[in-house]
């Protein structure tokens, strides 16, 4: 639906996006993940048709996005900028309304009335934005960028310095988004943000370093492990499992931690190898490595995964 | 043009929010009102004198002598009409004058507010966008322009000599008024609002903004040292001078708004 074919922006000397490539589709909520500064707004600004690619391409609905029909592109996106960017002195109904006139809606008035009962903030809608908390301005925003019913968003953190229950609400919309089968674009810091509701990541920096699903990056970057308690001491049961054909054991106190190629086949033979040699197993889970451990290492390490 | 409508409609929401923004533009018109009537009525009845019998006014009996609108009318009536005509232009130009802060804060404005992003992410174009901006301070000033013209006629009626406020629908004035100012405000607000999206600081803007002013104000200051007559020819001149030069600054403010630079080097 949308795509991005070997973008690269540079300002002047410096290098903002290079040679990135991705393509999302409908029902997906696409996160890019990256420190400041790797890129992630420019390319939500290339998206936008906002700025112009030094190389390659946008690519909407197979026809490449150029300076002559960005404007059509910006009629079926959805960009909420990092900052609210409500006028103040404006009531919220008054923001909207705008909006909802420069999107060229034959009927803004109703499709006002209908986002301020959708988004819950009909009661604060005669209010100056600036009177509003730092959620709600968000909550209009989310609003305004959805007016117009755009298929693509484009969300630049969106979450940025809310409560955790502004932030929630705001996740809620965002998984709203998805399920009204649009395709979702989302720039992040909050990695459980991602773990929650991304489809895919694409990490970033400058360069895509990986590009995947959350927990196919886990076990690209960490493999599958087994993690096992039991009620004494684990050391001591590292010999039977080498023995039996699992040689990627730790143990710590009384877990142990055991690499596998495959859960479906392992899980048991680990399980029946403890067991027999006496050992009491509390739990046997699946070793879940965060996503924050993913990121850390891709963006450490710096090459593509 | 929906979205120059939309976006005009924004602007005047937010003046109706902070009228305060027009209160320079509001005293300056009073003022401008307020000072022909303190030189033609005021000063004379004050002094006990009378202007038809100033040797320096004399140059004011044969300019009249142009404008047949003014055929009959007794010296001192005569006198009047002239002082009262000759500060139109400044009738017309103060209002836009004051409303240059309007303009020059307009784009630099949403840039600091950070509303110019979402704004950017419309399909709205720069052409759309600038005529708006330009729209939002224009209509303003010129219907200040024309409420000051209506009440500045109403005074000459009531208080000057009988048949002086017959200068205001001489066609040098309503020339003047209906095509100078309105012409002037256009370029004068363009220019300011054309500055306003390449500076960082509304001052700047300003202050560039307001050089398109300089040149009517000597214009001014020509007419009522004698110096410069403006007669119907020259209207016409100037006003085609003013057409051209709004085209120009419209293609010139298109070219110098550069959306990239704005969003990515403005912070």
């Amino acid at each position: 639906m949308l795509a991005a074919a070997h973008l690269t922006r540079r300002f002047g000397q410096r290098v903002a996006v290079e040679d990135v490539t991705f393509e999302i589709e409908r029902g997906e909520i696409f996160a890019l993940l990256g420190p400041n500064g790797a890129g992630k707004t420019t390319t939500l600004r290339l998206l936008a048709g906002l700025i112009e690619p030094s190389a390659g391409e946008v690519l909407l609905g197979g026809h490449r996005v150029a300076q002559g029909n960005a404007a059509r592109l910006r009629a079926r996106v959805g960009f909420l900028t990092e900052s609210p960017g409500l006028w103040d002195r404006l009531t919220v109904r008054e923001n909207l309304l705008t909006y909802a006139r420069l999107h060229g809606l034959p009927l803004p008035g109703p499709v006002v009335e209908r986002s301020l009962a959708t988004f819950n903030i009909g009661d604060r809608a005669d209010e100056p934005a600036a009177l509003l908390s730092k959620g709600l301005k968000q909550r209009v925003a989310l609003a305004r960028t959805l007016l117009h019913n755009p298929d693509i968003v484009l969300l630049d953190e969106p979450t940025s310095g809310l409560d955790p229950e502004s932030a929630h609400d705001v996740r809620d919309l965002i998984l709203g988004l998805r399920d009204d089968n649009r395709a979702v674009v989302l720039s992040t810091h909050n990695l459980d943000e991602v773990d929650r509701v991304a489809t895919r990541v694409a990490v970033l920096r400058q360069r895509l370093l990986a590009l995947d699903t959350p927990r196919s990056l886990r076990e690209r970057l960490f493999g599958h492990r087994l993690r096992v308690v039991l009620t004494g001491h684990a050391g001591a049961f590292i010999p039977v499992l080498r023995a039996g054909g699992h040689p990627d054991v730790v143990a710590d106190d009384n877990t142990l931690s055991i690499g596998t190629r495959d859960a479906m086949r392992d899980t048991p033979d680990v399980v029946r190898l403890l067991v027999e040699q006496g050992a009491a197993v509390v739990s046997v889970l699946p070793e879940e490595h965060s996503l924050e451990d993913v990121y850390l290492r891709l963006v450490r390490e710096g090459a593509p995964a | 043009m929906n979205r120059i409508a939309a976006l005009v409609s924004k602007e005047f929401a937010d003046l109706r929010h902070n009228p305060g923004v027009f209160l320079p533009a509001l005293l300056t018109a009073i003022i401008t009102i307020v000072l022909p009537f303190f030189v033609a009525l005021v000063v004379p009845a004050w002094t006990g004198e009378h202007l038809s019998n100033s040797g320096d006014l004399q140059v004011a009996m044969q300019m009249l002598r142009t404008q047949h609108v003014l055929d009959g009318l007794d010296p001192e009536a005569a006198v009047q009409a002239w002082i009262f005509q000759q500060f139109l232009p400044l009738l017309v130009l103060a209002p836009v004058a004051a409303s240059m802060s309007v303009a020059a804060y307009t784009v630099i404005g949403e840039k600091q507010a950070r509303t110019l992003e979402p704004l950017l992410a419309t399909p709205i174009t720069t052409f759309e966008l600038l005529s708006a901006k330009v729209m939002g301070a224009l209509v303003p000033a010129v219907g200040l322009t024309l409420a000051c013209f209506a009440i500045y006629g109403l005074g000459i009626l009531v208080l000057a000599h009988s048949g002086a406020a017959r200068i205001l629908v001489a066609p040098r004035s309503l020339g003047m008024v209906f095509v100078l100012g309105p012409l002037a405000a256009l370029a004068a607000l363009q220019l300011a609002v054309c500055v306003s999206s390449r500076v960082n600081d509304a001052r700047s803007a300003q202050q560039i903004g307001a050089l398109i002013i300089l040149p009517l104000a000597g214009l001014l200051v020509g007419q009522l040292t004698g110096t410069v007559a403006l007669t119907g020819g020259w209207i016409a001149v100037i006003a085609g001078a003013l057409v051209v030069l709004n085209a120009g600054l419209m293609l010139v403010g298109i070219a110098l708004f550069d959306r990239e630079s704005i969003l990515t080097r403005w912070k």
